[in-house]
């Protein structure tokens, strides 16, 4: 019995400590994040951003980003394009109010990093890389990262036409050690 | 010709400050009404640089015309005032605002009966001056 509580103990407290290394940093998102998305003939950013973020240099395979963006938040500084961008030909916000991205994988790049994962649009869900930067500032750090999105893969608009089919999108998010 | 052009100059700081004043009034209540002025965009600096730079264009609009049409000045220069008014309030509903100004959907509700204002202010103001433009 004694042998017992013993090998159990021993085997919570490993699995405690192998638990705890195997944490990535969680991080809050603050609230100066910046989400723009530009074309050839419109550009704007979405003002609602929300996620849960874990994230270690040391411990990629630990980190984790599970984020999302609110569609009608979308803001081009023009209520008529606003109203478009919303309306079911584009985002279609009433139907797919939100645009989300789970990571599954994450692994150093270069001078940065590169999450790959399943980014969802319109209700449709694709295997998606973003390059991104981590820079630590005292007790918060910077995620930013550049990319672009074929808009066709998500059937977002009318292939053709007047807009690019290659979205270009800015990420600048601020944390904070939770 | 120097009289009728200080007339007109007259007119037009008449024009562009009334218009003004009722751009500032008409805002005090889109903002009571709606919560949102756009008030640094549409700011009273703004709203009084705008409105006088409409009304001296109308001015030189004017003389130019009655070069050209004398008698019938009053007729084509009234029509183009309004159709150029008309057309002009397609730059508040076009125009794009800054990225953090929230709600751009009001900006026209705010602009557009603006963009009248110098038309307005012309109608009532001109007659006063009768015959002396």
């Amino acid at each position: 019995m004694k042998r017992l509580v013993i090998f159990s103990s021993t085997l919570l407290l490993t699995a405690a400590v192998f638990a705890f290394a195997a944490l990535a940093q969680a991080w809050n998102i603050s609230g100066k994040y910046n989400i723009a998305f530009s074309t050839n003939e419109a550009s704007g950013i979405f003002k609602t951003f929300k996620g849960s973020i874990a994230f270690d240099e040391a411990n990629l395979a630990a980190s984790n980003f599970s984020v999302s963006v609110d569609v009608a938040s979308i803001n081009t500084g023009n209520a008529l394009m606003n109203k478009h961008a919303k309306s079911d030909e584009w985002f279609d916000a009433a139907k797919y109010p939100e645009i989300k991205y789970t990571s599954k994988k994450i692994v150093k790049a270069g001078a940065g990093y590169q999450v790959t994962g399943d980014l969802e649009i319109r209700g449709v869900k694709k295997e998606f890389t973003i390059p991104f930067t981590f820079k630590r500032t005292g007790n918060g750090a910077t995620f930013d990262g550049t990319f672009k999105v074929n808009r066709n893969d998500f059937h977002i608009g009318k292939p053709g036409g007047d807009v690019a089919d290659m979205i270009s999108v800015t990420v600048a998010v601020p944390v904070v050690k939770a | 010709m120097l009289k009728k052009l200080s007339l007109l100059a007259l007119l037009a700081v008449l024009v562009g400050g009334l218009s003004g004043v009722a751009g500032i009034v008409y805002q005090k209540v889109y903002i009571e009404t709606v919560g949102e002025g756009f008030v640094n965009i549409a700011s009273t600096a703004n709203i009084f640089k705008y409105t006088l730079a409409g009304a001296f264009v109308a001015a030189i609009g004017y003389f130019l015309l009655s070069l050209v049409l004398k008698g019938k000045t009053e007729m084509v220069f009234n029509l183009l005032f309004v159709i150029l008014t008309f057309a002009s309030i397609l730059g508040p509903i076009g125009a794009k605002l800054p990225l953090e100004q929230d709600m751009p959907e009001l900006f026209p509700g705010l602009a557009v009966p603006m963009h009248f204002f110098p038309a307005l202010g012309w109608f009532a103001l001109k007659p006063l001056f009768g015959k002396s433009i």
